[in-house]
């Protein structure tokens, strides 16, 4: 009787123990806290820690190098132009679709059935995966096939022959990529726009200003912040570029569009299975993304603090 | 004398008027002009890929392209699943996307609710680990993962595809949102009518936070969908690839039959297609949230 009684006591002190809230909340964490630590906090630390090995994917002749898979890098002429096709594709590609997501976003502001329709319509690509927007792209510009050469040809242009020209072959990709994504940002920046004051808009109107004058005195000062939450995401996202180019020229033609991601994917999972080489390559992809988010990051809210 | 320069104002006055009135019947002409152009472009490739996916190969592959065809067929539908092992790739994806949704639904919602409505120690610290978790790439710990899954041997398997993805800092973030923006009383009277904390969470924060679950199902539910990185280098195996790093390795760069493999692209992307028709205002919810800063 005793031993029982002793028991619930235990279990009831137990429970009370997790039921305040205090306690309660580990529990409440653990499981999403552990798959982090397990399956991001220490796998980061892997790529750090392998960078310094020569380690191949069978995990034959392991061998500590230290920092030969970075000097490596530096006369690996493939893996550097990957890193510039990397940065050329998110030139290219961050602020078109920023200005067309703001665009859009601007003009279908108001609350039409038409702007309604519009703005439905322009987010069907977001949901559409990168593969089968490839798919359909590496159709449409197929220079034998495809729609977009045909209609450029009919204007009396030389059929262009897209992924398969080396100099076209990475706008071609960045096109698509802003098609297939700019309905993000401009859902976004829609959010920042809408929540603006319209009494901003009608003191703009009194003091005589126009449409354009209150786009860019108005609208603009008041989604800086938006803005700029956009471009970072959008210079992040383009630095790990890899769906799309994978999909459409694997990084052809002669390299010409293979981005950072892709030669970390190529070198470390098809031959010669260099693992520790390509966890070198992604470490310094790693710094310049991180570089990259602080600076924009501190940049950004400098910005705001003049504007305020 | 007064009389005539109030008519003439008036007179300036009432063509000012008709003018700024033509002036934006032209301008609203023009941007509904500009925009279906724009919904052109974004609409015809699908349109495009759909009419094309029902044409014989032979339509398909014409100069000068066609729009329409004479004839169409359901042939490409059938081959599909003989070119392309399709059947395995939807039943992956649909095991592999589902049932990340579902846990981490569950998980992020769990954490979400402890950072916002809790008080303990290190609570900053977790808050700040859950935010710097959202700026770390995924390909930057790609490697060490899958060495980290083929030691374990969960390469080629569910499990392995679904536990690293069953939270993501970025659900957890949505949901801390939801979970501070209802009322501080809620939980406090809760807690008097001795509910314990788990029933206080799933009795009466969990209902109330439906549409932020909904957003956040579909956000997980679309991003895992169509994951290539990710599955493509967890599987090994032809038999455990999701649809799009499936499709991804049969079409490649160089596509021998185009009619199967639009019609695998269609397939692909119709689950999403009806459910974005049927939950648009989640979808949208869900990215304008991803931009929501503290």
């Amino acid at each position: 009787m005793e031993e029982i009684d002793t028991s619930v006591g235990k279990k009831r002190s137990f429970f009370r123990f997790w039921n305040q809230p205090k306690h309660a909340a580990y529990l409440f964490m653990a499981p999403s806290i552990i798959i982090l630590l397990f399956f991001m906090v220490i796998p980061l630390i892997g790529t750090l820690g392998l960078s310094f090995f020569n380690i191949n994917i069978f995990f034959t002749g392991t061998k500590f190098v230290g920092l030969d898979n970075f000097i490596q890098f530096f006369h690996d002429q493939r893996a550097i132009n990957s890193m510039w096709h990397t940065v050329y594709f998110t030139l290219l590609e961050t602020p078109t679709q920023v200005i067309v997501g703001t665009v859009a976003a601007a003009a279908l502001s108001r609350t039409t059935l038409f702007n309604r329709f519009s703005r439905s319509v322009f987010y069907v690509p977001v949901i559409c995966s990168l593969t089968t927007s490839g798919i359909i792209f590496s159709m449409l510009l197929d220079p034998n096939i495809g729609w977009i050469p045909y209609v450029l040809h009919q204007f009396g242009m030389n059929t262009p022959q897209f992924f398969r020209d080396a100099t076209l072959a990475m706008p071609s990709i960045a096109v698509m990529t802003v098609w297939k994504n700019f309905g993000v940002t401009m859902t976004i920046m829609l959010t920042a726009i809408q929540a603006i004051s319209p009494s901003l808009y009608e003191s703009a109107e009194m003091d005589g200003a126009n449409k354009k004058q209150q786009f860019f005195h108005v609208t603009i000062p008041q989604i800086i912040p938006s803005l700029g939450f956009c471009v970072m995401t959008n210079l992040i996202g383009s630095m790990q570029v890899f769906d799309q180019i994978y999909v459409t020229t694997a990084g052809g033609p002669e390299f010409k569009t293979e981005s950072a991601v892709q030669y970390i994917y190529s070198r470390g999972f098809s031959a010669p299975y260099q693992l520790g080489y390509a966890s070198a390559v992604a470490t310094i992809l790693f710094v310049i993304i991180a570089i990259l988010s602080v600076s924009s990051n501190l940049y950004m809210s400098h910005k705001e603090k003049q504007m305020r | 004398m007064e009389a005539r320069t109030a008519d003439t104002t008036e007179l300036v006055d009432s063509t000012k008027k008709s003018n700024y009135h033509r002036n934006k019947v032209i301008k609203s002409i023009i941007f509904k002009v500009i925009m279906s152009l724009l919904i052109l472009i974004v609409v015809f490739p699908f349109l495009w890929l759909l009419l094309s996916s029902f044409k014989y190969e032979k339509d398909i592959i014409t100069y000068p392209p066609h729009i329409f065809s004479g004839k169409y067929t359901f042939q490409n539908y059938i081959k599909v699943w003989d070119t392309i092992p399709l059947l395995g790739y939807v039943k992956n994806t649909v095991i592999f996307a589902g049932a990340t949704m579902l846990i981490s639904l569950v998980l992020d919602s769990m954490t979400g609710y402890a950072l916002a409505r809790m008080e303990f120690k290190g609570k900053t610290a977790f808050y700040y680990f859950v935010m710097v978790s959202m700026m770390i790439p995924f390909m930057v710990y790609m490697i060490p993962l899958f060495i980290e899954m083929n030691k374990m041997n969960l390469l080629d398997t569910y499990t392995g595809l679904i536990v690293p993805r069953a939270t993501t800092a970025f659900g957890i973030f949505m949901m801390r949102s939801n979970f501070v923006g209802l009322p501080r009383d809620l939980d406090e009277a809760a807690r008097l009518d001795g509910l314990n904390e788990w029933r206080i969470f799933t009795k009466i924060m969990l209902p109330l936070s439906k549409p932020t679950l909904m957003a956040l199902a579909v956000f997980t539910l679309t991003n895992n969908w169509n994951d290539l990185l990710y599955p493509l280098i967890l599987t090994t195996t032809s038999s455990m690839r999701t649809l799009p790093a499936g499709l991804a390795l049969f079409t490649g760069q160089h596509i021998s039959f185009y009619g199967p493999v639009m019609a695998g692209a269609v397939i692909s992307m119709l689950p999403l297609f009806v459910i974005y028709i049927f939950a648009q205002k989640y979808f949208v919810q869900g990215s304008a949230m991803s931009g929501m800063k503290e």
